[in-house]
């Protein structure tokens, strides 16, 4: 569910379970997601997630060498 | 940029006797954490570590301890190494003679599943034997995978 703040920002107040996530925080969605694909893909799929994350650390890098 | 299945690809194409284990296995299972290495288990002999190094002669593999040195395996060296930890130009390979928790490599054959991908048939830690190393390493990360992969099984009965 979303709610309107103050300062006109939507944001999201449902609890982590509403939206799949269950007693020990794994976002069931997510591993259904991950189950429904073979294992060539699931690895392709990390090999995507990691490589995002590299360029964000590089950015962020980036960024605060510009800064100083 | 790193390739991890890239990895895993030539080590099959190369026809390394080995099994996937550690994050990727897990991931390769179903698991959503993301694993930054390949871990592999393989036989220690002569032939399948030079098979490893031909598999990785072009993306200047190196020693993780020595990486200003390029990776030279001389039967002798084979002979007496219990583990090749690698770093390559498309990400790390961790070679281990044997799985905590698990065992050798005769261990973690008999505790692994084929599984078909595009480059061909790969065998990867079953996911009992995975909760089994997991648990023995016991790190934060690894307590996490545990959970994963228990869910899995939850999931797939």
């Amino acid at each position: 569910m979303l709610e309107e703040r103050d300062n006109d920002e939507m944001v999201l107040k449902e609890s982590p379970r509403a939206y799949g996530m269950d007693a020990d925080d794994i976002d069931l969605w997510l591993l259904q997601e991950s189950l429904a694909k073979t294992p060539w893909e699931r690895m392709q799929a990390n090999d995507d997630a990691l490589n995002f994350a590299e360029s964000l650390r590089a950015a962020m890098k980036e960024r605060h060498a510009k800064l100083k | 940029m790193q390739n991890l299945s890239e990895l895993a690809r030539r080590l099959i194409s190369s026809q390394v006797e080995f099994v996937l284990v550690g994050g990727y296995a897990a991931v390769a299972h179903g698991v959503t954490l993301v694993t930054r290495d390949v871990d592999i288990c393989c036989r220690f002999s002569e032939e399948n570590l030079m098979r490893i190094q031909k598999a990785f002669a072009d993306l200047h593999p190196t020693p993780r301890s020595r990486p200003d040195l390029p990776l030279e395996l001389t039967p002798e060296l084979c002979s007496r190494l219990k583990n090749l930890y690698l770093k390559t130009d498309l990400g790390v390979v961790d070679c281990l003679g044997e799985v905590l928790g698990v065992g050798n490599f005769e261990e973690v054959f008999k505790h692994s599943v084929e599984v078909q991908l595009p480059c061909g048939p790969c065998r990867i830690l079953d996911m009992d034997a995975l909760i089994r190393a997991k648990e023995a390493m016991n790190r934060n990360h690894d307590k996490m995978t545990v959970i994963f992969l228990k869910k899995i099984k939850e999931q797939q009965k």
